[in-house]
């Protein structure tokens, strides 16, 4: 019952997403409108796909740090992408793809690190030290932002930072096409894992004791989620809060369990981000939000009811 | 009448010398003197003879009221008229080098009021340099600017003329009355694209030139759309600041070319320095503007 | 190839990585199908090591470890999973869980990737919770538990996993006495009616004493003393273990130790 009306959600946003827009198209031409083809159809898939894989990240994010509050931005993917955005600016990397490559390589570089950073004696990665690692990433990431910031000519760089803040509005059938094709390796890897992270909730050594490869499944979760949140970035900026929230929302309808959980995941981020996105484009027009805005306004309230729920029950 | 006119005057000006007395301020009544727009009154012993301008547009004033040869220090960006060229760089000024400046041993330093340089403004004073802050956003206080750097150089004569040209050329309409106006979108960015609003100059410049700005109803200088809405509001052209020739790099996606413009390759590329920021040579952008206007396909 | 044989360690020598000094030296052990084995001994005697280094969670230095016949080294850790069912000490709970649902974990040894829980799944749950006498609390949360029903559930877990060899970290660490007794009951109903071979640490030396087939006594590492409990538990050996005067006394054959009070009941 309850997948049917994911289903039908998902399909009512995207519908939405198709049907709104500034140019008041009419019904009858929607289906042969280039403004539908190429900018509101290619959009709301990316946000779905975008949205999904958040979703999924933040769940097994969740599931490896054995922290209800991970989100993936926490592990300095958002800071190395906005350096690798704001060096590729100052850099004036010329071509529409530098911004997303700098930002993805960014990303790469940042989780590269704080991997490096999470191993412990023996090849075995912490946990714990991954989310330390992580923000200690961040900051540094930040902390040479900020210099090339202040060194470089300000005014296109305050365009970048809007474009980290967040948005669909590059969105194009390219992009789609490749986070379609580079987007199912690590979301199978994370699928493949859901029992062995059902296990990994108990503790790294029960897990291992019912059968789970802890040391590699550690190893590559870590690699398959932040790989999705790069790419997620570099397509769409930081947009926070949706991976820290729908996993708890699933959960809270659907159980704990992955093999459920993930999935639901997935279309739960699409809608969730195709319909902050449609509420993006829409309650300023002509102006837009940042999607990474409308999240955060969304997210914060659901995210201090279930800090709620969390202290409470 | 005349008796109470006088006496009021008079009244007036014991008045205003009581009150710049009771102050204790250092520079005598007798120099030239302004309000600047951080609301400071600034006053010089005599008219500035050594001046460091912090932005294109107040160095090429300069020039253009007979004060050019008092400049000693420009900003990197200053390069018109060919002969501010001459003049010594004190770095880009963004944020303002304040040793640069101070090391150049100015009587005045010319500077646009930012949050930057209101702080720089502040250490230059404690060097004992005075400075002065203007606002210079909107093509109306191009004339309020070139009448009190007048006054502070004593050109005034030059700068009254400069503006009362400025004045006019904002308070007329079109110089004559476009059959068929056309519109444009100033693009300045495109990803997120962010487009220019009728809280910038350069929406006037264009109303000056008889186009219309399809974005004029956001009131703002700029603002962050969508590329559906550029379509949907269909400019004739689209304006973009660039010194190079080329249409921007955009102009190849599919998505933005559901936007008609940028399909047909209606660009208008203007020259950054003459459409970057208010300055004298105004009148010569709207102009240009109109130029391309009428004779790009 | 003795086929009662379940796990056998001999001379085993192991060390944490970083560790300064080796963490067991050389212990053996050998465990048969329907036998209960109790290891015994002071905090940090490596009574947890040796349950870790016999399933191959901690390097060996020297030593062997044979599980079923085989080198423990030898089986992946699905393979293990499915005839070594643990209790370790301590277990998280991030997620609220029903009790059903932490039971099927169980299951996942015997779970295919791409397979579903099927009805030999659901029937091997099913008696687990009824050999625990947890049945009555297939569908409460976790978190509403009480300790002794949580113990329970945790080993109709590891008997979901239809393992040869049960291996219980003190198991009854913070159990009242009637959870304590009912847990040891079943541990030892369980090996007797299944032959199941039952590995189990405890503090609880009397205990140990009246429901195992063999003691292993653990010092710093050493074993100190293997063998059935009237022959290891002597009030020499215990005194010295646990450095506190005792005295052995006898019941239903099985030696069980009372601790002195110092400066009185001497002799």
């Amino acid at each position: 019952m309850k997948y049917l009306v994911l289903a039908g959600a998902a399909l009512a946003t995207l519908a939405a997403a198709l049907l709104v827009g500034p140019a008041n198209l009419p019904l009858a031409d929607l289906a042969s409108s280039p403004i539908v083809w190429q900018l509101r159809l290619p959009r709301a898939v990316l946000a779905f796909l975008v949205g999904g894989a958040l979703g999924v990240a933040g769940t097994s994010l969740q599931a490896l740090v054995r922290n209800p509050l991970a989100d993936p931005f926490l592990l300095g993917l958002s800071g190395g992408a906005g350096l690798g955005a704001v060096a590729a600016i100052a850099l004036h990397l010329p071509g529409p793809w530098a911004l997303p490559l700098a930002a993805f390589v960014g990303a790469v570089g940042a989780m590269a690190l704080v991997y490096r950073l999470g191993l412990v004696g023996g090849g075995e990665l912490d946990p714990r030290i991954l989310l330390l690692g992580g923000v200690a990433v961040g900051a540094l990431a930040g902390a040479i932002t900020t210099a090339i910031v202040s060194l470089a000519e300000a005014t296109e760089l305050r365009n970048a930072f809007l474009w980290l803040w967040g948005g669909f509005s590059g969105a194009s059938w390219t992009t789609v096409l490749v986070m379609l094709a580079y987007a199912p390796l690590p979301l199978g890897v994370l699928i493949a894992a859901a029992r062995p992270l059902d296990l990994l909730a108990l503790g790294e050594e029960p897990a291992q004791y019912l059968g789970a490869d802890v040391r590699r499944l550690k190893r590559v979760v870590y690699l398959a989620a932040s790989l999705l949140t790069a790419a997620a970035v570099a397509v769409a900026g930081v947009i926070g809060f949706v991976g820290l929230v729908v996993p708890h929302v699933c959960r809270l309808l659907w159980g704990r369990l992955h093999r459920t959980l993930l999935p639901t995941a997935f279309l739960t981020g699409g809608v969730l981000l195709a319909a902050a996105d449609t509420l993006a484009r829409t309650v300023v027009a002509p102006r837009e939000l940042p999607v990474g805005i409308v999240t955060a306004l969304l997210g914060v309230p659901v995210f201090a009811f279930l800090l709620r729920r969390w202290t409470v029950g | 009448m005349r008796r109470w006119t006088v006496r009021t005057h008079l009244a007036g000006l014991v008045a205003l010398a009581a009150a710049t007395c009771a102050r204790g301020e250092r520079a005598p009544a007798a120099g030239p003197a302004v309000i600047d727009d951080a609301h400071r009154r600034v006053t010089l012993a005599v008219p500035a003879r050594r001046i460091v301008s912090l932005l294109p547009s107040f160095t090429e004033m300069l020039f253009a009221i007979g004060a050019g040869d008092r400049l000693v220090g420009r900003t990197a960006w200053c390069d018109y008229p060919p002969a501010a060229l001459a003049v010594p760089s004190v770095g880009d000024g963004i944020p303002p080098n304040v040793e640069a400046v101070a090391a150049r041993r100015p009587d005045l330093v010319v500077l646009y009021r930012s949050g930057p340089n209101v702080t720089a403004a502040e250490q230059l004073e404690r060097l004992g340099v005075r400075t002065v802050l203007f606002d210079l956003n909107r093509l109306e206080e191009l004339g309020s600017v070139a009448r009190r750097l007048g006054v502070l150089t004593g050109h005034r004569a030059a700068a009254d003329s400069l503006a009362r040209a400025m004045d006019s050329l904002v308070s007329q309409g079109p110089e004559s009355p476009t059959p068929n106006p056309k519109s444009l979108a100033f693009i300045v960015w495109d990803n997120p694209p962010i487009v220019i609003g009728a809280g910038s100059f350069l929406d006037r410049l264009a109303g000056l030139a008889g186009a219309h700005n399809v974005f004029h109803d956001i009131a703002t200088p700029s603002a962050q759309v969508s590329i559906e809405t550029i379509a949907a509001r269909n400019p004739d052209f689209i304006a973009v600041l660039s010194d190079t020739a080329a249409p921007p790099r955009y102009a190849g996606r599919p998505e933005w070319r559901v936007v008609p413009a940028v399909r047909k390759g209606r660009f208008l590329v203007l020259p950054g320095g003459l459409f970057g920021r208010p300055g004298p040579r105004a009148a010569e952008a709207v102009r240009e503007l109109r130029r391309r206007l009428e004779t790009t396909p | 190839m003795d086929r009662g044989l379940i796990v056998a360690l001999r001379g085993v020598t192991c060390r944490y990585p970083d560790a300064a000094r080796d963490s067991l030296v050389g212990v053996s052990l050998e465990l048969r199908a329907g036998e209960l084995h109790a290891v015994l001994g002071p905090n940090g005697s490596g009574k947890t090591t040796l349950v870790r280094a016999a399933l191959g969670l901690v390097p060996l230095v020297a030593g062997e470890v044979e599980i079923l016949g085989r080198p423990a080294h030898t089986w992946s850790r699905r393979d293990l999973a499915r005839v070594v069912g643990v209790l370790p000490q301590r277990e998280d709970n991030l997620f609220p869980q029903r009790v059903r649902e932490t039971v099927l974990l169980g299951r996942y040894p015997h779970l295919s990737l791409l397979g579903g829980v099927g009805a030999a799944d659901r029937a091997a749950l099913e008696r687990a919770l009824v050999a625990c006498d947890a049945a009555a609390l297939a569908d409460r949360w976790l978190w509403t538990l009480s300790g002794g029903e949580y113990q329970r559930v945790r080993l109709a877990r590891a008997l979901a996993q239809e393992p040869r060899l049960l291996v219980l970290d003190e198991p009854t660490a913070s159990l009242d006495l009637r959870h304590e007794m009912e847990l040891f009951e079943l541990v030892r109903t369980q090996v007797d009616a299944h032959g199941l071979g039952a590995l189990l640490i405890t503090h609880h030396v009397n205990l140990a004493a009246r429901f195992a087939d063999q003691v292993l006594i653990l010092a710093e590492g050493r074993a100190v003393a293997r063998g059935a409990p009237a022959d290891v538990l002597t009030r020499e050996t215990a005194a010295a273990v646990f450095e506190w005067p005792v005295v052995i006394s006898a019941f239903e054959g099985r030696p069980q130790m009372i601790p002195l009070r110092k400066k009185e009941d001497h002799q």
